[in-house]
């Protein structure tokens, strides 16, 4: 412990996060932290002022998925704190570690309807791992760092702090101490693999079921490693892409409502799942009692309430991956089963054939995907370009690949994309928004513009709200209600208005030539590519339907 | 509707019974009768908390167990079952 002189709460914050190696925070400012931004003033932590906090939480999120290390960011109270909620809550549903300040009125106010007051521990419940106030500067530095333990152990999560405004300018005592382990962590209590040895060895055509959890646990390489001794065919969620190696010969692509046929196919068909950091989501399983009929389940997991929690689990295994992976390395007698794999693979491989002269948005995706430098992180938006790119992308690392996927959150890939890019610096960035989703956060471009930060911006634009416009047009008899954005700005002349370079383009012959011109650009750059309304996400499997009855056309 | 007992140990923390009761109705579960007893020599809640639901009580014990404040969740109905938080 190293003694110091007496310091305000705000001076403690940005020490804290120093401890554990916070370089770099979004924010916006307000009365109620205008303490903290002051102690900013004389910090060495980079401070990124976005234009909206929702913004700013996306920018966390989208630096912690790119990084994995915590993102951070700032708001005051009131308004400022309610509009990062919708960020926390993306953050809980996708696992991401992210901690959040909020300034809070003084606490001689508290409780009594003050200007900007709004009692955001309590609206945090629903939307953070867990959530602390802080109510005597004396315990400042110590919750600071449990909520960044709490962030990043286990299942990772957004944790949030609501420091009042008297304890940010409050004087105390600080000494410089390591971060205490958490009281929640637990020793390692080996899994038991017993079963699922067993589960594995009988198996005659095994599956491999990989989500979010490979990448959240830093169990990339392991996972190669299991697959590379074992070749078990392997299927990936939204956020599973890129754990798996895209070029493995049995690697079938993304499961659930939009996912490649042979990757359902096989997957109903499998006589063991083998789920890794997987939890049967609803967008993955179909209709649930359907799910992979024939299979015995093994559940590799880190958080218990998931075992169970919608398929049960013959066999399961909690734990770390990176331990209890390798530990289920064995010869398997499988060639049969891989060969049907593979069959399927190349015999449900994607078409790109597209009639006429309009712009086919796959066929776009997957061209900028071949032509993407190694290690280019793809941000999305959500909708139609967002299953598109999950498709037709390939992606070497999750952190890769960054989209909302529980949540489905509009507006996430503009400012992700500019958390991804300030976490790394060096790799190029590229956010594929929709014409839809890129107006819910459009005021970060002035953040792009202010930070001068060469993220590419690919906008799939078919004036429409092309998803719900999909499904109004195939489950509600064409009823087109509230999905028409044919009145939308013009794109070019609003890039161009943040000093942001832009270019539109509509005919199948312009797009090798503006992808690399895109590519080739030093600074921002925004690509408008016009698409046809009427382009629809194949395959779909409707709603409450077993994966293998998926619509592939109208 | 299935009824349920649980017997809980948490930290004596702002929130944490709203958080509890959150995670409760969030998860599916009614709240047929609560009890609370501050333990003063150890800072900790003692809380029995009945519930009923449709649902398997193992998809709340699980969920309450894994929340930061609180220690430990056993389900005192039929055969008692104890998850360590």
């Amino acid at each position: 412990m190293v003694s110091d002189k007496k310091q305000t709460g705000g001076s403690v914050l940005f020490k804290v996060m120093q401890q554990h190696g916070v370089e770099h925070v979004f924010g916006y400012p307000g009365g109620a932290i205008m303490p903290i931004y002051d102690a900013l003033y004389d910090s060495d932590i980079q401070h990124f002022l976005c234009r909206h906090e929702q913004g700013a939480a996306f920018s966390a999120v989208g630096y912690a998925r790119a990084s994995g290390k915590v993102g951070v960011c700032l708001a005051t109270s009131g308004p400022g704190a309610t509009n990062l909620i919708t960020g926390l809550a993306d953050a809980l549903a996708d696992s991401i570690p992210v901690v959040a300040i909020t300034g809070q009125v003084p606490m001689v106010a508290m409780g009594s309807d003050a200007f900007q007051e709004v009692d955001i521990f309590g609206l945090s419940l629903a939307c953070t791992k867990h959530s602390f106030q802080v109510r005597d500067v004396n315990d400042l530095a110590e919750t600071l760092h449990q909520a960044f333990t709490i962030a990043l152990e286990g299942r990772q999560g957004p944790v949030l702090v609501d420091i009042p405004k008297d304890i940010q300018v409050a004087e105390v005592e600080y000494a410089l101490e390591l971060a205490n382990e958490s009281a929640k962590i637990k020793s390692e209590i080996p899994a038991n693999l017993g079963s699922a040895l067993a589960l594995l060895s009988q198996a005659k055509s095994p599956i491999l079921y990989i989500g979010g959890g490979v990448g959240m646990a830093k169990a990339v390489p392991e996972l190669r490693e299991f697959m590379a001794s074992t070749n078990i065919p392997s299927v990936a969620t939204l956020k599973g892409l890129g754990a798996v190696d895209p070029e493995h010969e049995f690697y079938l692509g993304m499961l659930g409502m939009h996912g490649t046929k042979a990757a359902n196919i096989a997957v109903q068909q499998c006589d063991l799942l083998i789920a890794v950091g997987a939890r049967f989501d609803d967008r993955v399983t179909g209709k649930l009692a359907e799910f992979a009929p024939d299979a015995k389940v093994i559940h590799l997991e880190i958080d218990q309430a998931e075992i169970g929690k919608r398929r049960f689990a013959d066999a399961p295994v909690l734990g770390d991956l990176k331990i209890n992976l390798p530990a289920l390395t064995m010869p398997l007698e499988i060639n049969q089963w891989q060969q049907h794999c593979a069959a399927m693979k190349r015999d449900f491989a994607w078409d790109y054939n597209h009639p006429g002269k309009t712009i086919f948005a796959p066929a776009v995706l997957k061209e900028i995907s071949d032509l993407m430098p190694k290690n280019t992180v793809v941000t999305t938006d959500v909708g139609q370009h967002q299953m598109w790119s999950a498709q037709h992308m390939s992606f070497n690392d999750p952190s890769n690949f960054l989209t909302s996927g529980s949540m489905g959150t509009m507006g996430f890939g503009v400012p992700a994309a500019i958390g991804a890019q300030i976490s790394r610096s060096t790799d190029t960035v590229i956010a594929v928004s929709g014409d839809g989703s890129f107006m819910m956060n459009v005021q970060e471009l002035s953040t792009i513009k202010r930070f001068q930060l060469p993220v590419k911006i690919v906008l799939i634009d078919n004036a429409k709200l092309g998803m719900v416009r999909q499904w109004q047009d195939i489950f509600f008899d064409g009823r087109l209600s509230e999905t028409d954005l044919s009145d939308n700005p013009d794109f070019v002349m609003l890039a161009n208005a943040f000093d942001i370079a832009a270019k539109e383009i509509s005919k199948k012959e312009q797009v090798t030539q503006a992808i690399e011109e895109m590519l080739a650009h030093d600074g921002p750059y925004l690509l408008q590519v016009k698409i046809d309304a009427a382009d629809n996400v194949w395959p779909l499997v409707p709603p409450n339907t077993a994966n293998h009855k998926m619509m592939e056309s109208r | 509707m299935n009824q349920h007992t649980l017997r809980i140990t948490a930290h004596n923390q702002p929130t944490v019974l709203e958080r509890l009761l959150q995670v409760t109705r969030y998860r599916g579960f009614s709240v047929t009768g609560m009890t609370m007893f501050p333990n003063d020599d150890t800072d900790l809640l003692d809380i029995e908390l009945s519930v009923s639901s449709e649902h398997s009580i193992g998809h709340l014990n699980h969920q309450l167990a894994k929340l930061f404040d609180i220690n430990d969740v056993v389900i005192t109905d039929n055969s008692s079952q104890q998850c360590s938080a």
